[in-house]
């Protein structure tokens, strides 16, 4: 991944039906690392309902789609996308914003305004400052880790982007956490079951693949992948000295939708709480059910187990103030 | 009888390693975590060579050498750390407990063979 590629890049939608502005944006964008994106106004809804990854929405206020315009149009799309910030273009003399339609907006400004616009998009899509060195080095982790795991494919990165959605990519997805001085969150790894599939298939031959128990053979693999890169990404990037490095082991947590599958690593079994709610005072009618399951994947020593003592006496104080 | 024994949580390296290992004409069981090596070692007295990983659920690699060694009473067992860590703190406490070799995955079987094969003399 050379130093370009490892720009982080921003899709945003551009909603603009004025040439001469679409070309101002179309400026601003590129200067701003931002890929503008367009779309027809009656395919608008449809291209926001689906898994498209976004940063933001450009909306100015004379735009037109399914019958809105201006800030109704805004309402409905943060109806659909609520976590895209929109920022939209005033049309001079236009009337007064309403408090309902200033909360949909994250940014409004004049015609010819890109300073205030420059400082709302750094502020809504560039808050986090990703070093180059590290954006960099994901990939490069990530592309041998890939190359190890799956023997004789050719692995091609994208440049790296950054999306505010909250959208699963495919069907199959791992957590596995990360933690240093400098971090504390999660690496996820997002595929679609049929090209993991592919990929084994490629590689032990269909016959193999389907001899094993395919189903947990596939999440075992993606579960390793997983493994191979956030060892690399810890051996490269934290600390060995790191005090806050956490002591304990980690696995990565797989979840594969299609099969109602999540697997911790282990075969260790759950223990099980089922809740029924009924929704009004007969207990009639179906119940709304509530399943609760614990799993000691990482370690269990019932042994050493002790109530707290004051624990079990605030289940009949909850809610008492405590005054020191 | 196995000479060697694989401990993986991953499914994936077990069936790589042992596959590989089979395939050099070496005879491999394995274990699925931690726990799992302690008991099949013990009931094994033939095992040479322990290849172990470090993150596994219910007893991490490290806690199982310092088992094999402590509880065991094993100190002639090779044991060989095949994991994604790179920590000095963990490789100092893998030698301290006598792991004899520290391999980063991914395995790549051809260069270790054999060392492997030495181990299990």
């Amino acid at each position: 991944m050379d130093s370009q590629q490892a720009k982080v890049q921003v899709k945003v939608l551009v909603l603009e039906g004025d040439a001469q502005h679409a070309e101002v944006l179309r400026e601003f964008c590129e200067s701003k690392n931002l890929v503008a994106l367009t779309v027809q106004p009656e395919s608008l809804v449809q291209v926001l309902r689906s898994s498209i990854d976004l940063g933001a929405l450009f909306l100015a206020e004379d735009y037109q789609s399914h019958g809105h315009q201006g800030p109704a149009l805004a309402q409905e799309l943060h109806r659909i996308r609520p976590e895209l910030p929109i920022l939209m273009r005033r049309v001079p003399g236009g009337p007064e914003l309403s408090a309902s339609h200033l909360r949909v907006l994250r940014h409004h400004y004049q015609p010819g305004d890109t300073e205030s616009l420059a400082q709302a998009v750094r502020e809504c899509l560039f808050s986090l400052v990703y070093p180059e060195s590290l954006v960099r080095g994901i990939g490069e982790v990530t592309k041998e880790a890939l190359r190890g795991q799956f023997r004789d494919v050719s692995v091609m990165a994208e440049s790296p982007f950054i999306v505010r959605d909250r959208i699963i990519f495919g069907e199959v997805y791992s957590l596995i956490p990360l933690e240093a001085s400098w971090c504390r969150g999660y690496m996820m790894l997002q595929m679609e079951e049929a090209g993991l599939r592919r990929l084994m298939m490629h590689q032990l031959g269909e016959i193999e693949v389907e001899q094993r128990d395919s189903i947990r053979a596939i999440n075992n693999v993606f579960a390793e992948t997983t493994n191979l890169i956030w060892g690399a990404f810890k051996n490269r990037f934290i600390s060995y000295d790191d005090a806050s490095l956490s002591k304990f082991t980690q696995v990565p947590i797989v979840i594969n939708h299609p099969q109602h599958y999540i697997s911790f690593g282990s075969e260790d079994p759950q223990l099980c709480f089922r809740y029924h709610l009924f929704d009004n005072p007969f207990e009639q009618g179906e119940p709304i059910e509530v399943h609760q399951r614990f799993v000691f994947n990482l370690s269990w020593s019932p042994e050493l187990f002790r109530e707290n003592e004051s624990s079990v006496d605030s289940l009949f104080a909850s809610g008492d103030l405590e005054l020191f | 009888m196995a000479q060697i024994l694989v401990v993986d949580d991953s499914s994936t390296v077990r069936d790589e390693v042992a596959g590989f290992l089979k395939k050099a004409g070496l005879d491999v069981s394995t274990a699925v975590d931690g726990r799992d090596g302690l008991a099949k070692l013990k009931a094994d007295p033939r095992i040479k060579l322990v290849i172990s990983d470090v993150n596994m659920p219910n007893m991490d690699g490290l806690t199982m050498v310092e088992k094999i060694r402590g509880e065991l009473g094993n100190k002639t067992v090779n044991i060989v750390m095949l994991t994604t860590e790179n920590s000095p703190v963990m490789k100092e406490r893998g030698k301290a407990g006598g792991v004899k070799g520290w391999i980063v995955k991914p395995f790549k079987g051809d260069a270790v063979l054999p060392t492997f094969k030495k181990l299990c003399e």
